[in-house]
């Protein structure tokens, strides 16, 4: 019988592939972390209504929902050396573009991805709480980042959860995108070892699996701190 | 001592507070009373600046602060000097009755937390909820929620205490165990204001009551002048009405 579809390989290379995963996670983990922080800023800009602000954070959020996250990796990874570029120029300075590794680009592209994302996320979150609390909170003379530390962020935490859950789920998923800027995760690496024994078929089924047991491995965690922070009746 | 000059407030054109002045002694309870909307909340709100009054000044002993200048640090120190009781409890869902109590103690009073859960003990002890420390707040009942909320404004030994309908959220069953500890807390000397539809409540334990109207205190005096012998028009119409409502009777 012909050697059609390899069952063994795709069992036997994903050792290989898994050699990438600290990359593929600490895209996802950094990129999640910064996308939060952010977020958060982006969606008190939103909630205080800051003037000119809210406004550039509008346009912000509504032009990365509505371009592809390839294009933007393309867009950074070529607009931030013409960016340099420039600045060099101007400042007579002389930044090396050469230096900047890889990396940045995808997670500057990520994290300002997540962010937009996660600051509708949060803005929801928050705006849900209960106002009551808040003054509670204030009229026993909690300054703002108190009130937001202690009180606000507990709250909106466990509101936005299963959408913050959701959100990087899709950001493991869409690490898969940064080989764009040349740089090897689980999924570059699969198209490395593809392209020296040309089985493609074979590397994106040990790729499908990682990245399914990884989502697996996500809910369940977001399972189990949903259930950590409900306070039973 | 606190002492209230020219405080008024707006929403849009909607005139609240007129001009209110107001001196209250040290040890003083205070009732205001009077009809829906009269401003008696937003009096409330604004002297703890939860709500920005357009003019006027408020003084706590030495204290002095102008609403139209007040720096940050005017502000934290007001709300110090202030502890409030919501009509809807508003406790930190997601603490328990003990770290409802220790929050301001810990965060803004920057007191250990050892020292803070000593004093939250006692406060909790106090009100009667000593065996539901651990509780949150949507384990316990209205009435003990409002018990949590008045030991968490009692912790922070404010100068003034400002209670806004503090029964009016209570089924009626639990409307007693909530005046019994705002009368206990009374007794013991604080300083407060409290507005109240419970007038049986009110007669006994305010030594002073004020009727307000559209944004004005238009009668001052001790329970027995206010509602034996009323001398503005609009008072006495508020109260006769009121002998016909059906208030909860409160025993002492
Ligand atoms: N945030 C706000 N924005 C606009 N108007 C407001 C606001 N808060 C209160 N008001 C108005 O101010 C007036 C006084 O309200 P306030 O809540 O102080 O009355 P109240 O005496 O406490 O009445 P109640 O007995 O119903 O609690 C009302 O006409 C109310 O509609
Ligand atoms: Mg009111």
């Amino acid at each position: 019988m012909p050697n059609i579809f390899d069952f063994k390989l795709v069992f036997t290379q994903i050792p290989k592939l898994l050699s990438y995963l600290p990359v593929t996670l600490e895209i996802t983990v950094l990129s999640m972390f910064f996308g939060l922080l952010l977020g958060l800023i982006l969606a008190i800009v939103k909630i205080k209504r800051l003037p000119f602000f809210t406004q550039v954070v509008s346009i912000f959020v509504s032009f990365t929902r509505g371009t592809p996250i390839l294009v933007q990796l393309y867009l950074t990874y070529y607009g931030i050396p013409i960016f340099l570029r420039y600045y060099n120029y101007y400042n007579e300075t002389n930044y090396n573009l050469n230096s900047i590794p890889s990396l940045f680009f995808v997670l500057v592209t990520f994290s300002l991805n997540e962010a937009a994302y996660n600051s509708e996320s949060i803005r929801a979150a928050i705006q849900s709480i209960e106002k009551g609390q808040i003054e509670a909170a204030h009229s026993l003379g909690m300054t703002f980042f108190q009130v937001l530390r202690r009180i606000i962020i507990p709250e909106a935490f466990v509101v936005a959860l299963p959408t913050l859950g959701n959100a990087l789920i899709s950001l493991l998923k869409g690490t898969s995108l940064a080989f764009v800027c040349s740089v090897v995760e689980i999924t570059a690496q699969g198209k490395i070892l593809a392209g020296a024994n040309y089985r493609y078929f074979e590397v994106y089924v040990s790729l499908a699996i990682i990245y399914w047991v990884m989502t697996i491995i996500i809910e369940q965690f977001i399972k189990f701190v949903e259930k950590k922070v409900i306070i039973p009746d | 001592m606190i002492e209230i000059n020219g405080l008024s407030k707006k929403f849009k054109k909607n005139v609240v507070l007129d001009n209110i002045d107001l001196k209250i002694e040290k040890g003083d309870v205070v009732a205001i009373i009077g009809p829906s909307g009269a401003g008696k909340s937003t009096f409330l709100r604004c002297i703890n600046l939860l709500e920005e009054a357009d003019t006027g000044t408020i003084k706590i002993d030495d204290l002095q602060v102008d609403v139209n200048k007040k720096t940050k640090k005017d502000l934290i120190n007001l709300r110090q000097s202030t502890a409030m009781v919501f009509q809807q409890f508003n406790l930190f869902r997601r603490k328990t009755a003990l770290e409802n109590v220790m929050e301001g103690l810990v965060v803004v009073k920057n007191i250990p937390k050892n020292k803070a859960e000593e004093i939250a003990l006692v406060q909790l002890q106090k009100v009667g909820l000593a065996e539901r420390v651990h509780y949150y707040p949507k384990q316990l009942s209205g009435g003990q929620q409002q018990r949590v909320a008045i030991a968490r404004a009692l912790a922070m030994s404010p100068k003034i205490l400002l209670f806004d309908e503090p029964t009016s959220a209570l089924d009626p069953e639990l409307v007693g165990e909530v005046l019994d500890t705002i009368k206990a807390t009374a007794l013991e000397g604080n300083t407060m204001i409290i507005v109240s539809h419970e007038m049986n409540f009110v007669k006994k334990v305010a030594n002073r009551v004020l009727f307000l109207y559209n944004g004005k205190i238009i009668e001052d005096g001790t329970p027995q002048e206010v509602f034996g012998n009323p001398k503005n028009e609009r008072t006495k119409e508020f109260i006769s009405k009121l002998a016909y409502s059906i208030a909860p009777e409160y025993q002492i």
